[in-house]
C-alpha cells in the first residue's frame, strides 16, 4: 500500500511516497507511528491519546479532514493514501500545524461563563441551576475537543482568514445558550459583524467532519437567530432568566467531607 | 494572486468529499456571482435609457435579436436566478429561523449531525426539482424566441 505524505521543511513542500503493508484494523495513525519508526524519523506529526479525545492528530487524509487515530485503514477502501497537513493552518512542519490563531480566536468569544456581577462566580450567593431540559440546548456543544477539523473543512475559513471560524462560533452560542449567562453583550462585537458569524453561509462541512458530533454548522445559525431576536425582538440587555439563581436546598458553604484517604488500597495494596 | 488566497480557493470550490449542503453552498457562490456579473451588464444595459428614445429603441431591436451563444447566457443567468433565489429561500429558514436543523441533543456515537439531516436534505431535492422544471420551462421560452420551439 502506498501512503503519500506532503512534507513541509518550513520552506518548501513535496510529495513523499512510503509503502507499507499495514495490518488488519490499523488506523492511519498507527501507519504514521511505523512509518517514523521503521523508516523515516524525520516525519514529523502530533498524536498523544490514540483514541479521539484529545484532537492532536487532525490532518487531511484522501482530501477530508479526519482525525489519524480515529480513520481506519480498511475504511479508506483505496491503495494509495493520501496524507497532508490540515488545510487553512500555516505549516510548521510536515503534518504539524500552527494553532496559534486557531486558539486566539476560541478565546475571543469568551468561552466561559459571564456574570454581571463577577463576584458571583466567586462566592455564589445561591445555587446556578440549570435544568436538564434546559443544558440539552446547550451540552452538544460542551463535546468539542479542539480538533480544528471543522475550521480546515470551512470553505469559508479558507477565503477569509478573519473569520471567526466554526469552532469558536458554537463555543460563543453555548455560552449564550446557556441559562446562566449574561455576556451576550461583551461577545456581541465580536460575533455580530461580516467577518463574525454572518461570514458563515452554511455549508455545514464543519458538522460532517466533526469527529465528536458537535455540529458547529447548526449552532452558529441558532446563533444568528438568537443574535437578531435580541437585537430584533427581546431587547440586547435580555440576560439569564431569573429562575437560575435559586435557593440551595442545602446550604453550599457546608460541601459534604471527604473521607480521608487510605493508603493501603489501590497500587499500595501489597505493602 | 497571492498564493494563500489562490490555496483558499480551490480548497473553497472544492466540494469533492464533503455533504450535499457543501454543494448547495459552492453552487449558491458560482450564481451568485454570475448574478453580480449579469447586474452590472443590466445597469449598461438600462443606461442606454438616457440616449433618448431612438436610442433605447436600438438597444432594444439589438437585444431581441440574440444569437444562439447570448441566449444561452441568457438561459444560464435564468437559471442562476432561480437556484439563488431558492436556495436562498431555504438558507432564509436556516439563519433567521433556525428551522430544518433539528434540535440540539446529547451526540451519539455514530454522529450524525442533525443539521445535514433529513428536513435539509429533502428541503434541497425538493429546491432542486422546483429549480430543474422552471429551468427547463425557460429554456423552452428561449427556443420559442428562436423560432425552433412553438409557444
Ligand atoms: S467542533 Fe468538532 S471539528 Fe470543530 S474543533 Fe470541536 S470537535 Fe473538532
Ligand atoms: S491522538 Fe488524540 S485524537 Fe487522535
Amino acid at each position: 500500500m502506498k501512503i503519500r505524505i506532503l512534507r513541509n521543511d518550513g520552506s518548501k513542500q513535496w510529495w513523499q511516497e512510503y509503502s507499507e503493508e499495514p495490518h488488519k484494523g490499523a488506523t492511519v495513525l498507527d501507519v504514521l507511528l511505523n512509518i517514523r519508526e521503521t523508516q523515516d524519523h524525520t516525519l514529523a506529526f502530533r498524536h498523544s491519546c490514540q483514541m479521539g479525545s484529545c484532537g492532536s492528530c487532525g490532518m487531511v487524509i484522501n482530501g477530508k479532514p479526519s482525525l489519524a487515530c480515529q480513520t481506519r485503514i480498511t475504511e479508506l477502501k483505496s491503495e494509495t493514501i493520501r496524507i497532508e497537513p490540515l488545510y487553512s493552518y500555516p505549516v510548521i512542519k510536515d503534518l504539524v500545524v500552527d494553532l496559534n490563531d486557531f486558539v486566539n480566536k476560541h478565546r475571543s468569544v469568551k468561552p466561559y461563563i459571564i456574570r454581571k456581577n463577577p463576584q458571583e462566580l466567586e462566592e455564589a450567593p445561591m445555587e446556578f441551576r440549570v435544568t436538564s431540559r434546559e443544558n440539552m440546548n446547550f451540552i452538544q456543544y460542551d463535546y468539542c475537543i479542539m480538533c480544528g477539523l471543522c475550521v480546515a473543512a470551512c470553505p469559508t475559513v479558507a477565503l477569509d482568514p478573519q473569520f471567526t471560524g466554526p469552532q469558536a462560533l458554537a463555543q460563543a452560542y453555548r455560552y449564550i445558550a446557556d441559562p446562566r449567562d449574561e455576556g451576550f453583550q461583551e461577545r456581541q462585537p465580536e460575533l455580530d459583524t461580516s467577518h463574525g458569524v454572518w461570514r458563515c453561509h452554511f455549508a455545514g462541512s464543519c458538522s460532517f467532519v466533526c469527529p465528536k458530533g458537535v455540529d458547529p454548522a447548526k449552532a452558529i445559525q441558532l446563533l444568528k437567530r438568537e443574535i437578531l431576536k435580541r437585537k430584533f425582538v427581546r431587547g440586547p440587555r435580555a440576560g439569564a432568566p431569573a429562575s437560575v439563581l435559586v435557593q440551595p436546598e442545602k446550604p453550599i458553604s457546608n460541601p459534604p467531607k471527604a473521607p480521608p484517604l487510605d493508603f493501603k488500597m489501590g497500587v499500595n495494596q501489597n505493602e | 494572486m497571492n498564493k494563500r488566497f489562490k490555496s483558499g480557493l480551490l480548497t473553497s470550490l472544492n466540494p469533492t468529499r464533503y455533504n450535499l449542503e457543501r454543494w448547495s453552498y459552492t453552487l449558491h457562490r458560482i450564481t451568485g456571482v454570475i448574478l453580480a456579473l449579469f447586474l452590472i451588464a443590466h445597469i449598461f444595459e438600462i443606461y442606454h435609457v438616457t440616449l433618448g428614445i431612438a436610442g433605447w429603441d436600438q438597444t432594444m431591436a439589438e437585444l431581441s435579436n440574440l444569437g444562439v451563444i447570448e441566449l444561452i447566457g441568457m438561459w444560464i443567468i435564468a437559471g442562476s436566478a432561480l437556484y439563488h433565489g431558492a436556495n436562498g429561500l431555504r438558507l432564509i429558514l436556516n439563519e433567521v429561523f433556525g428551522l430544518l436543523l433539528g434540535k440540539p441533543r446529547l451526540p451519539e456515537y455514530p454522529y450524525s449531525p442533525l443539521s445535514l439531516g433529513r428536513n435539509q436534505k429533502i428541503a434541497i431535492y425538493v429546491i432542486t426539482l422546483i429549480v430543474v422544471a422552471l429551468w427547463i420551462w425557460a429554456g423552452l421560452y428561449l427556443l420559442a424566441g428562436l423560432g425552433i420551439v412553438r409557444w
